[in-house]
């Protein structure tokens, strides 16, 4: 006991809640994670970074028992347990917001947050009762949600604030966030930095991982960084800076992530004419080649939908669409694709993948059109389309032939964004191409922008996330409720004048 | 300190599918050899002539029910339109179209009830289980309407002398299974088609996005299926010599637990055209020993069950590999 030492205020205190040692897991051939050590403190927060694939998300479905361990201990609080299910975690107080929301769309709110403990009377549930107490909580939380409609009619970054109110329930001693603020809108996300605080609060333990450094920042007491599956470093959040942390993630440094280059813009590409549809009206916007053309705004204001018409997935109600000077019919997806237009969609789960399929056909499904030998598919060119895209974007995956759905969720992102570039067109819309990737390729991907303009492109770029479409953009709009509610040229407002548009006040 | 570790001999995901198409094939290798043993009649030319035209049929079925299912559908109305189409083409046989134009218009017919099923489900919303279902009922009532209920002979001597006959010593039905199956495994395994196929099945939306007509891609496997099965009744009518709304009674199960067992996944987008082929096969072979070891016939239904069972569970078992 070192009662003496001024930081070890009591032995329970000193004792870690969470230790484990030389903790490893293998996929087949693949070694996720590499054997680690690492001790949690009670009621720390902990953040976890590193790059697509690093093995984040890996540690967590180890520690609560959605994934079983190839090799090492796991240690809680002194005893050595199996975590061998769901389940066993939830009884020991360890819980998980995963980075894909794993919750029933088809159920409520009150009955996603309760599902597993349903408060049952008489054999009954007792509906009235769990929505009332499911309510309480996530008034409770800050959360402005309502209990009693289906999961499936929110957001995204609505389920994940459910999620969240269903970890932080239940005795929680230890709660893991993977990358929760990828889909949350700022004030959401404020919204769950207050949770997380109140919980360290209370005591709670909190592991962090997240792909965005000013919130490991501005949480965390202590940050770890794992590197193709090793823990590579332990660092105090006060002894160590952006630039350190960076450079033990991808082991070189990196001077700039937004990349720009002044390139001349040409021709008009697309315009839009007071176009309303599902979710938007009256958008009047144009892209030219060789332009960014950024949509900012909340979740939720729109701009999907926006996109999703100009595609030809979404009937427009009004106005029009022209194309290089010509009023155009988009009647479907393909005819958009004829036309020269890309769209990389916001949900990889939902739009962008098919999960169960291998990587290869997943990027070559746009083209296999333009790929045929006779009636059968050109197999040469396929494979060195698909090579092509894992290696121009750093596909972390042992070949093209492994499932879209055995990938890291931002490996899962490069895929989507793959599919396009192999694909090529004239302009490509982007929503949200960043969500959980990491930065090194962040950086690569705004790279890839820039070549795709210097080529004559034009490219939509719809981010949640401010600096990237403030730093890239050549002309940003910002969305609010459907409408297009302000724009700027280039560093022509500030952050905040943008962020009051957005939010209206 | 029993801490699991997992044996880790795992090996790329191809040589996988390769084992299993292999284990079958053992499989049937397996039964053979045994029957063989057990009974002096099984390894004869004649009765292997009559399994492989028995299991040819099947076979078919299970080769265009595998399109439906890879698109997350099923197809419950195979067997009824078996049982139709020997009708039809009975029918027209006796009022004497020519044998080539007979069998054009049946295909034709299977071709258009297919439509109908895609027609349903594309336009109308119907899940595939119910739309194939109505089909399954209410096609038999057509043809049992059609024929009063009675039995077409066939007197076209040309037309069911094919069946019987044998062509390099390899009996005319099977010969039918290579020339399906060749250009179904192209279309499936090699064609962009196929890959659509499996990306409907997978996430119909995000095929949709990447610019597959997902209707279309319906349209051609329920098309398929039910012209595959409109094949089958030619076959069965030539191989009977009558036509019979009521023939082909619970094929569609037969061909579905083929696909099953072909290692087909009913969740979609996973499925081959050989699995179902020698699943088919396999089925064939253990109603065809059963028969020649006087087994009752309500064994081979537990046994054919037990098999799914077995079979279907192993393939989870190596999909997981967690
Ligand atoms: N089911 C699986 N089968 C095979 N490999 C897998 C499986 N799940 C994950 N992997 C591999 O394990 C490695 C680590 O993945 P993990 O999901 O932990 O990454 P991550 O650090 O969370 O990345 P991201 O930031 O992209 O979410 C990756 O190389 C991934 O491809
Ligand atoms: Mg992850």
């Amino acid at each position: 006991m070192r009662s003496g030492s001024p930081d070890a205020s009591s032995n329970a205190d000193a004792q870690p809640i969470l230790e484990l040692r030389e903790l490893e897991k293998r996929y087949g051939f693949i070694q996720a994670l590499k054997p680690a050590s690492l001790a949690f403190r009670r009621g720390e927060i902990h953040a976890i970074v590193g790059e697509n694939g690093a093995g984040k998300s890996t540690l967590i479905k180890l520690l609560t028992g959605v994934i079983r361990r190839t090799g090492g201990k796991i240690v809680w609080n002194g005893a050595e347990v199996e975590l061998a299910t769901p389940n066993e975690a939830i009884a020991h107080g360890i819980n998980a917001v995963h980075q894909e929301v794993v919750l029933c769309r088809h159920l409520s709110v009150a009955a996603n947050i309760f599902l597993g403990d349903e408060a049952v009377k008489f054999g009954l549930l007792q509906k009235r009762e769990m929505t009332r107490a499911a309510q309480k909580i996530l008034d409770d939380m800050g959360f402005n949600l309502p209990a009693d409609i289906l999961l499936g009619d929110l957001t995204i970054g609505q389920q994940q604030l459910v999620a969240t109110a269903r970890a932080s329930l239940r005795g929680t001693k230890f709660i893991i966030f993977d990358e929760p603020t990828a889909y949350l809108t700022r004030s959401e996300a404020a919204q769950l930095f207050a949770l997380i605080r109140r919980l360290k609060d209370e005591g709670v333990t909190i592991v962090y991982i997240s792909h965005r450094m000013e919130e490991v920042f501005e949480l965390a007491d202590r940050v770890s960084v794992l590197r193709d599956g090793t823990l590579v470093g332990t660092r105090n959040i006060s002894d160590t800076n952006d630039a350190e942390l960076v450079a033990l993630m991808i082991n070189r440094s990196l001077e700039q992530i937004y990349h720009k280059e002044a390139i001349p813009l040409g021709k008009v590409l697309l315009e839009t004419r007071n176009l309303s549809g599902k979710g938007f009206n009256n958008v009047s916007l144009t892209v030219r080649a060789g332009e960014i053309v950024g949509l900012y705004g909340l979740i939720g204001a729109g701009r999907s939908e926006f996109a999703l018409s100009v595609f030809g997935r979404n009937p427009k109600t009004a106005g029009d669409i022209v194309w290089q000077g010509n009023v155009v019919d988009m009647r479907n997806e393909r005819t958009a694709i004829d036309l020269g237009i890309a769209l990389a969609p916001e949900s990889r789960r939902d739009q962008g993948l098919n999960l169960n399929l291998p990587i290869g056909l997943n990027i070559n499904l746009p083209v296999y059109d333009q790929i045929n030998s006779g009636i059968v598919v050109n197999a040469g060119e396929e494979k060195r389309r698909a090579d092509q895209q894992i290696k121009d974007l750093g596909i972390k995956t042992p070949s093209r032939n492994s499932l879209a759905s055995s990938m890291s969720g931002g490996n899962q992102q490069k895929i989507v964004i793959g599919k396009w570039l192999n694909h090529g067109a004239e302009l490509f819309i982007f929503d949200e191409p960043t969500v959980g990737v990491d930065v090194g390729t962040k950086a690569e991907i705004y790279r890839l922008f820039a070549k795709l303009l210097k080529n004559g492109a034009g490219i939509i770029l719809i981010s949640s996330y401010l600096p990237e479409v403030y730093e890239l953009a050549d002309t940003l709009h910002v969305f609010r409720d459907g409408h297009l509610v302000g724009s700027q040229a280039y560093r022509e407002k500030t952050h905040e004048d943008i962020l009051a548009e957005a939010i209206g006040v | 300190m029993t801490t699991e570790v997992t044996p880790t001999s795992v090996a790329p995901k191809r040589n996988f599918n390769f084992l299993f198409a292999l284990t079958l094939v053992g499989l049937l290798l397996l039964l053979c050899i045994v029957l063989s043993i057990a009974t002096p009649s099984f390894a004869t030319g004649n009765n292997i002539s009559n399994l492989l035209r028995q299991g040819s049929m099947i076979a078919i079925l299970a080769i265009g029910q595998t399109f439906v299912i890879i698109t997350a559908g099923i197809d419950l109305s195979v067997g009824a339109v078996v049982g139709f189409s020997t009708v039809v083409v009975a029918g027209l046989l006796q009022a004497g179209v020519p044998i080539p134009i007979a069998i054009l218009i049946t295909l034709a017919v299977g071709l258009a009830i297919g439509c109908f099923h895609a027609f349903g489900i594309v336009k109308m919303g119907l899940p595939p289980f119910i739309i194939t279902l109505a089909t399954l009922t209410s096609l038999r009532g057509i043809g049992l309407l059609i024929t009063n209920g009675s039995t077409i002979n066939i007197t076209n001597e040309a037309f069911t002398l094919f069946s019987r006959e044998s062509f390099l010593g390899v009996p005319n039905l099977f010969w039918m299974v290579v020339i399906v199956a060749i250009p179904a495994f192209v279309f499936l395994h090699l064609s962009k088609w196929g890959r659509y196929l499996y990306a409907v099945g997978s996430n119909p939306e995000a095929a949709r996005l990447s610019g597959v007509s997902v209707p279309k891609m319906i349209f051609i496997a329920y098309g398929l299926s039910s012209m595959f099965a409109a094949f089958v009744g030619v076959m069965l009518a030539a191989r009977l010599g009558v036509g019979n709304a009521t023939q082909g009674d619970g094929w569609e199960l037969q061909a579905i637990a083929s696909t099953v067992i072909g290692g087909t996944s009913l969740f979609g987008a996973i499925g081959s055209v050989h699995g179902p082929l020698i699943g088919a096969f396999i089925l064939a072979t253990i109603a065809n020993g059963a028969n020649l070891l006087n087994v009752n016939s309500f064994w081979q239904r537990i046994i054919t069950g037990v098999l799914i069972i077995v079979i279907v569970f192993f393939d989870q078992l190596r999909r997981r590999n967690r």
